[in-house]
């Protein structure tokens, strides 16, 4: 059965939706991983939160045509239509043998944009490691890179895979700042985190998934009163009954990524998380088992 | 948006610069330039010409290029879909026929470089020091020549082209790295062995002798070697006849190529939608 999107903005604000999800299924091997999603994305900043295998990475995948959806369909509106995505995946994929400054500038060449670099790698905190190789790079300062490229051009829609997972709280910050930036310029930014306290801090909206399904979505102010919650850790709690998955300290690892994530190989299939417990709490690097 | 050419530009840059920032390539070419040099300094045709110094070469040639176009190959258009960084690619409007094109015609020109220098450096090596005079450019049948020499490495260079195109399209398909590496192996394999296996199979099982010409040039080294005993080695010396249809056989190594680039064009453009498709029949089969 689907729903109507849940637009995020409701009555509160006038804007109108960039892109939205339609009724959107996604399923491996027959076994869903997003089921019927609805939901639309205004101007400013939406995190996407929800338990590893609550299909947050999938339908961050859709959003940008990286996982095509088994039936519903992705719709964008107004200067997305004709304007691209931009994107960051959970895995910060660029070529190590690659400067920062070379990468941002491949990527900036590809849309005419290679006058940007600087400006890229500047925004987003970056203009003293524009010569710095990529494996040279901390794993957060990789995040920063993406951010950098996927924000290239201005997109009118911005879309970030887990960009603070394994980063030290400092990175995390600078990351959230960063997205946050870009929203407040009029661009849809769309983040999937288990940091729930920066979510709170910087989103202007939120969805909450739960095993596949939107459990919850809208402005964080009334998702807050909805449930009775002082902040998203309330809201988390209230719709998934379990503690969030907190991240763990500095790593260039991706610790704490999403189960439902899809793997690199975009055409490769993910594990299915069949009876995943809900009710663990997942700590990065200690398995839950 | 900058448009396709722009586009394919960029890729093509970054390509050749992975490939010149990658050691081992290096090393390809030293070990090619020892096998190569060691080969016609054994051999001896070196020190007469350039003929002869391709008698020496062309059944190693067979395995060489074929090797070093694999290696080159192998995972050229898997690296970035591994990654993920192909999905970053994709909402940067780069279509597959674009991004493929940029990949090949980068991995094309590190062959040339990778193939050519040491082969060059080996006819270099010949010119300076072989005996009668070897630079008399021929234009007719009994003289020895550089054109001869560069004519054999242009026919090098198309059968390299042929395998550096399948192997790269093949590692479009490959699920993993060892994947790619088995399906690399097959092509080289497949390649110098099977193509000759299946013509003599053919002629085994009843097909008449004066099909040989047109099946050895639909095969890859067939048609290569064909090529270089009818117009390399042939010019020198009075044949029987020509080894392969000359035609058929350059048609045969460009279809090769074509061949490998739609394999990586169709897996990379319309991989995600048939997966989704053979989804959706298994939902509704289960449902």
């Amino acid at each position: 059965m689907s729903q109507s999107p849940e637009r995020m903005n409701d009555t509160e604000t006038a804007s109108e939706p960039l892109i939205e999800a339609h009724d959107v299924t996604r399923s491996y091997g027959g076994v869903a991983v997003l089921q019927d999603a609805s939901v639309a994305f205004s101007p400013g900043l939406t995190v996407v939160i929800g338990p590893n295998g609550s299909g947050k990475s999938t339908l961050l995948g859709t959003l940008v045509g990286r996982i095509p959806p088994v039936s519903g369909e992705v719709r964008r509106h107004g200067p997305a239509v004709d304007g691209r995505v931009g994107y960051l995946p959970q895995d910060v994929p660029f070529r190590d043998t690659f400067t920062a400054r070379e990468t941002v500038a491949f990527y900036g060449r590809l849309i005419g944009a290679g006058n940007e670099v600087d400006d890229a790698l500047a925004g987003v905190g970056l203009a003293d490691a524009g010569d710095r190789r990529v494996d040279a790079l901390s794993g957060g300062m990789r995040r920063l890179l993406g951010i950098a490229v996927a924000t290239l051009g201005d997109p009118p829609v911005v879309v970030l895979d887990e960009p603070t997972s394994g980063l030290d709280p400092g990175m995390r910050e600078r990351a959230f700042a960063a997205a946050g930036e870009r929203a407040g310029e009029g661009t849809a930014v769309v983040v999937s985190t288990h940091d729930l306290e920066l979510a709170g801090t910087y989103a202007d909206h939120v969805v909450a998934l739960h095993r596949g399904r939107v459990a919850a979505a809208g402005p964080i102010e009334r998702l807050l009163a909805d449930h009775g919650a002082d902040d998203l850790t309330g809201v988390y709690r209230s719709i998934v009954g379990a503690t969030p998955v907190r991240e763990g300290p500095s790593s260039a690892t991706d610790e704490g990524a999403d189960a439902d994530s899809p793997p690199a190989d975009e055409d490769a299939e993910p594990e299915p998380t069949n009876g995943e417990d809900d009710t663990a709490v997942h700590v990065p690097g200690v398995s839950d088992r | 948006m900058s448009g396709r050419p722009a586009a394919f530009t960029t890729v093509f840059r970054r390509e050749l610069v992975t490939v010149a920032r990658t050691p081992a390539y290096a090393l390809l070419v030293v070990g090619l330039l020892i096998v190569v040099g060691g080969l016609v300094a054994v051999g001896g045709g070196g020190a007469t010409g350039f003929v002869p110094a391709v008698v020496d070469l062309l059944l190693a040639t067979e395995v060489l290029v074929p090797l070093a176009a694999v290696v080159l190959g192998y995972r050229a258009l898997r690296t970035d879909r591994a990654t993920g960084e192909l999905a970053v690619i994709r909402t940067f409007g780069v279509g597959a026929v674009t991004y493929v094109g940029g990949i090949l015609a980068a991995r094309l020109l590190a062959l040339i470089v990778v193939v050519g220098l040491p082969y060059v450096l080996v006819g270099g090596y010949v010119w300076a020091t072989a005996s009668p005079d070897t630079g008399i450019y021929a234009t007719h049948t009994g003289v020895d020549s550089p054109l001869l020499y560069v004519r054999f490495l242009t026919f090098a260079v198309l059968l390299g082209a042929a395998y550096l195109a399948v192997a790269a399209g093949l590692s479009a398909l490959a699920g993993s790295r060892r994947g790619a590496i088995a399906l690399g192996g097959l092509v080289l394999a497949g390649g110098v062995l099977g193509g000759d296996l299946a013509v003599l199979r053919s002629l085994s099982t009843g097909t008449p002798a004066a099909a040989l010409p047109d099946l050895l040039a639909l095969t890859s080294n067939g048609a290569f070697r064909g090529l270089v005993f009818d117009h390399v080695i042939g010019v020198a010396f009075e044949g029987d006849g020509p080894t392969v249809n000359a035609g058929r056989a350059l048609l045969a190594l460009f279809g090769w190529s074509v061949a490998g680039a739609m394999i990586a064009v169709v897996a990379l453009g319309y991989g995600r939608a048939v997966t989704v498709t053979l989804e959706r029949v298994r939902r509704r089969v289960v449902a």
